[in-house]
């Protein structure tokens, strides 16, 4: 059994107005303290390298060229089947890292590259399955359309310069070499 | 053409304050927001217009387009009435509230008021004590629990304050010696300590509390009571009879702040200035009201809501006898027994 004490109240908290008194008091200085309420469209969310934005395909900086080989990894990797790539044959031959020109033989790149953003859960599973650091997740949150077709990303939608990733990029980096994974080109 | 003046007279005087009623009223929804906005340190609205000042606008054309809904088994005609025999009483309130000392139309004797009567204050009180009709017969013509508790709740709580609102008010009659509002206005005129507030200040914190809950205010909202009876008498409503509810509480608090300001609070008088002019006497009334409006909304946003016994005896067992024994020691002294 719990006998509880009751505060036993002096005369002018039985009168209550001071009581009222006091917490008006209160109320009015909270209308003078500073706001929390972020004015969404104007003061847009904080963002640095590890938000999980929508994902984006790397271009180089150096010739727009795409990074993706069509590989297909990122299509088998995600979960929400939002992606969609049709590849085709090409016959570029020199992509540039670093500002060095590399001879290097691709044999495929994307004719499309769709990825259903209504879909995609910005899980980041492309990311990690893509050998060539073709994809990524940017920092870009806001998605909003008339029409869902309009929502499908494609090519043109999708590319970013690799320098406008290069945040993320570094980011995922710093996180692979603490787990000691080998590191592709970069 | 004396009679087309008169006509027009009372056309201008009945557009300028029904007009100036309804707008305040409209921004008092909008200041409610914002103060509680502020006090919970949010914004509030303020996306349409310049500080939202056009929201009570965009509410309102909401509530026109939006679907009128009749629940089965309502009572039709009542359910239809009822939110304009609430809307009512505050509307016939403010015909004898005067805002000047004189008017200032052509050939308009009396103070600026829709109509100046003898008995002014009984009048008032009548039409309030009317606008719980409103209430009781929206809550029992929906055939729903809940609008029938919340009507049930507000009658008992309106009939246990109608006593102590009417006898504080009393004393204040009886130091005047008239029922008639601008008279007691006028006997507050001069130095601010000849307001009544100060010769009266129990019969003000009385009337005060008593406005909160005849407005059915918080901490006195049982009609509504949000959070025990999902909406009280307007739980049915929709569209703009719902409207036409808030319409009529916001009126009803505006009268009630007017009447606030008329008995304890100088009226329509500024302070330290006989004979001013009428722009002047309607600038200080709305000035004062406003202040009692932010009052409201500020309590409203501080206080939690009583239990309903609490305010059963807060209003048979304190207001009612303290009222009656204020207006006794000021009948003795207006009357020289002291």
């Amino acid at each position: 059994m719990v006998i509880v004490k009751r505060k036993q109240l002096s005369f002018s908290e039985k009168l209550y107005l001071p009581e009222i008194l006091k917490g008006m008091s209160m109320t009015f200085r909270a209308m003078f303290k500073p706001r929390t309420t972020r004015q969404y469209p104007e003061e847009p969310l904080p963002v640095n390298e590890v938000t999980r934005g929508q994902p984006r395909l790397a271009t180089n900086d150096e010739d727009g060229s795409i990074r993706c080989v069509s590989c297909g990894l990122c299509e088998a990797a995600c979960p929400a089947y939002a992606i969609t790539i049709d590849g085709q044959d090409t016959d570029r031959n020199a992509i540039t890292i670093g500002g060095d020109v590399t001879e290097k033989f691709i044999e495929r790149e994307p004719e499309s590259f769709d990825i259903d953003m209504l879909r995609c859960i910005l899980c980041g599973f492309c990311e990690e399955a893509c050998p060539k650091d073709a994809i990524f997740m940017s920092d870009e949150l806001e998605l909003a359309d008339f029409n869902r077709n309009d929502l499908i990303y494609g090519l043109d939608k999708l590319k970013r310069p690799v320098s406008q990733l290069r945040p993320r990029i570094d980011y995922i980096y710093k996180v692979n070499e603490r787990w000691q994974a080998p590191s592709s080109t970069r | 053409m004396d009679m087309l003046i008169t006509i027009g007279v009372i056309v201008a005087k009945l557009t300028c304050i029904y007009g100036g009623m309804v707008v305040i009223a409209a921004l008092t929804t909008l200041a409610e927001r914002k103060v509680s906005a502020w006090i919970q340190f949010r914004y509030g609205p303020n996306r349409v217009g310049p500080w939202g000042v056009l929201q009570p606008l965009a509410d309102g054309v909401k509530f026109i387009f939006k679907e009128e809904l009749v629940p089965d088994g309502a009572n039709k005609w009542l359910f239809r009435l009822a939110p304009a025999i609430s809307a009512m009483p505050a509307m016939m309130g403010v015909a004898v509230i005067p805002f000047a000392a004189a008017s200032p139309f052509y050939q308009d004797e009396g103070p600026l008021a829709i109509a100046s009567l003898q008995i002014d204050v009984l009048y008032i009180l009548a039409f309030s004590g009317l606008s719980i009709y409103g209430i009781i017969l929206g809550g029992w013509a929906s055939n729903s629990k809940f609008s029938l508790l919340g009507a049930i709740r507000a009658s008992a709580q309106m009939i246990s304050y109608e006593l102590a609102l009417i006898l504080s008010i009393m004393a204040v009659v009886v130091m005047t010696g008239s029922f008639q509002m601008n008279e007691i206005a006028n006997a507050q005129g001069g130095a601010i300590w000849n307001w009544n507030i100060f010769s009266q200040p129990l019969a003000f914190i009385l009337f005060l509390i008593a406005t909160f809950a005849e407005t059915n205010r918080h901490p006195f909202d049982f009609a509504e009571c949000e959070p025990e009876l999902v909406g009280g008498f307007h739980t049915e409503f929709s569209s703009m009879r719902f409207a036409l509810f808030f319409l009529g509480e916001y009126c009803a608090i505006f009268v009630m702040c007017c009447m606030t300001v008329l008995f304890f609070l100088g009226g329509y008088h500024v302070p330290f200035m006989e004979d001013a002019p009428w722009f002047l006497q309607v600038g200080a009334m709305l000035t004062k009201v406003i202040a009692l409006l932010f009052l409201f909304i500020w309590v409203r946003w501080t206080i939690p809501r009583f239990r309903f016994d609490q305010l059963m005896d807060l209003g048979w067992k304190r207001f009612l006898p303290l009222a009656l024994a204020n207006l006794l020691v000021t009948g003795a002294i207006a009357s020289g027994v002291f």
